[in-house]
């Protein structure tokens, strides 16, 4: 066995060695690589943006905590921007197993900027339907959520006053791990209600939704950790996602160069199997 | 720090460790928080869905608002049970019948129509712009909507359709185009297994982020601890395997 071979046949522990490093030594050392923003991520920032105050921003975080760490610092960033920019936040999540992750995000965002629950925003929960549960809150949101994650009867929460269904609410953002997520919030909600909507999405996802982002269908697309890295720089307050880019470029650095390697070793395998039948 | 603070982060950081030595090989380790995984998620699930739905969803409108409306839709969720009873299943078939009929009603007009009409739409667009009076043509790539990436995209739909066009040979301008149609669908599975790579390597990243951060002494240095302990637990269990007699069974 020569010296390709033996590469090609390579213990693959040492690979994930190879990847837990070159993730771990950026998160110890950071570098700060520059962050370039794109226009999709720019499209969900300028629109929260053109927001007057007291405008109605739903939020659904439709993931549970295997997606967090692309989710969670997009939550972080979206919450912050329109905490500052004074909106009537609406929580909620069309994924059950999400429901506390959800509770805590806005929660910890809202006690950072000040915010009442009731009076600046308000977290209602899970409910069951997805679809059914979208076009219910499109027809009546009380009866949809008659009360929210707490308890509280929704009629008398200060945060909604002169909101009764989701033709009353300014901009819809779904950050989404699969579906149920921004494709149901569009088939149910956005073509039928006609609010604008936009999304944030894990990177597996996020091939998938760039042609509803081409047809206008949604208005800006937060892919991934990239995407939530990116706004954090739009909105200038640099978190967790931002943290990981030197990480992120790096590993994909090593897999870069691991399949690059692993090309030429074929190759090479492949020469020397040739020659040797030739002989 | 809160002791509910500390306890979960000495959790997680145990639980993420115990994971990740599944890399190395299977072992108790992993085994414990897989399972534990799955218990905790069912169990959620559950107790989240009987407080929201037969609480405060059912009970609570019908008991306490008096809305015995409710009873309607409760009584067809409850045929659904009627599986179970041998002699009365026939019964879960009304409640299957309704949820087949409500979703395909609700579902196919509006996927038809956000997902056929309006993706065709967006891909019909006219090859040639008019710009003050005068035709003109973009060739901006990193632009979607110039007209090079119209052309583009055409060419892409077609050639794809082509492919998967199996009632005529692919010989000739066919197999050409079918050719083509590969050469576009390589690009779009090369595009979906880049973001899955970055996807996945987000996760590995937000674990190590927490384990970094677990490593502080507010946390009790929880991740150190624990990464010696799995450690030591993986020798341990290494070391027991290599004594056991072999299993001959």
């Amino acid at each position: 066995m020569n010296f390709a071979e033996r590469m090609l046949h390579i213990d693959r522990r040492i690979i994930f060695l190879v990847i837990g490093v070159c993730t771990l030594l950026p998160l110890l050392y950071p570098v700060g690589l520059a962050i370039k923003v794109s226009s999709e991520v720019r499209g969900v920032h300028d629109y929260i943006e053109s927001l007057p105050e007291g405008s109605v921003f739903l939020l659904s975080m439709d993931y549970d905590p295997a997606s967090k760490p692309e989710l969670y610092p997009q939550a972080v960033a979206l919450l912050r921007h329109a905490f500052r920019k004074n909106l009537r936040v609406i929580g909620m999540t069309l994924w059950l197993p999400g429901t506390g992750l959800a509770d805590q995000v806005m929660t910890q965002v809202a006690r950072e900027m000040g915010k009442v629950s009731g009076k600046d925003y308000v977290f209602l929960g899970w409910s069951p339907g997805s679809g059914s549960l979208i076009i219910n809150m499109g027809q009546d949101l009380y009866k949809a959520f008659p009360t929210d994650y707490y308890n509280q009867p929704t009629r008398e929460l200060a945060v909604l006053k002169g909101i009764q269904t989701l033709r009353d609410v300014n901009y819809v953002v779904s950050l989404a791990a699969g579906t149920s997520g921004i494709e149901t919030w569009y088939v149910y909600g956005k073509d039928k209600y006609k609010f604008e909507l936009g999304g944030g999405c894990t990177g597996v996802i996020a091939p998938g939704l760039y042609p509803l982002l081409r047809s206008g269908q949604i208005n800006g697309l937060i892919g991934g950790l990239r995407g939530a890295a990116e706004y954090e720089v739009l909105i200038g307050q640099k978190g967790r996602a931002v943290a990981g880019m030197d990480a992120q470029s790096a590993t994909h650095f090593a897999i870069i160069v691991l399949v690059i390697l692993c090309n030429v070793f074929y190759l090479l395998v492949k020469t020397s199997r040739k020659q040797g039948e030739a002989r | 720090m809160a002791f509910e603070l500390l306890l979960g982060a000495w959790v997680a950081t145990g639980l993420t460790l115990f994971i990740f030595t599944f890399l190395y090989q299977d072992n108790p380790l992993f085994k414990l928080a897989e399972h534990l995984y799955v218990g905790v998620s069912v169990g959620y699930t559950i107790v989240k869905t009987y407080d929201t739905v037969l609480i405060r969803l059912i009970y609570e409108p019908m008991v306490k608002q008096g809305d015995w409306s409710l009873l309607i839709p409760l009584g067809i969720g409850t045929l659904m049970l009627a599986r179970y009873l041998p002699n009365a299943t026939w019964l879960s078939r009304i409640a299957f019948g309704f949820i087949v009929g409500v979703g395909s009603g609700l579902a196919i007009p509006r996927i038809i129509s956000s997902f056929i009409l309006k993706q065709v739409e967006d891909t019909v667009r006219p090859l040639i712009s008019i710009a003050q009076g005068a035709p003109t043509f973009t060739y901006n790539l990193s632009d979607p909507s110039s007209n090079l990436n119209t052309i583009v995209l055409l060419i892409g739909v077609v050639s794809v359709l082509f492919y998967f066009f199996f009632s005529i040979e692919h010989t000739g301008p066919v197999r050409v185009a079918a050719r083509t149609g590969i050469l576009f669908l390589m690009v779009a599975f090369g595009a979906a297994f880049g973001y899955t790579v970055m996807a996945r390597m987000s996760l590995l990243i937000g674990r190590l982020s927490d384990l970094i951060e677990y490593a502080d002494p507010q946390y009790g240095r929880a991740s150190l601890w624990l990464g010696v302990a799995t450690v030591a637990i993986l020798l341990l269990w290494r070391v027991q395997r290599r004594e056991q007699p072999p299993d001959t069974g």
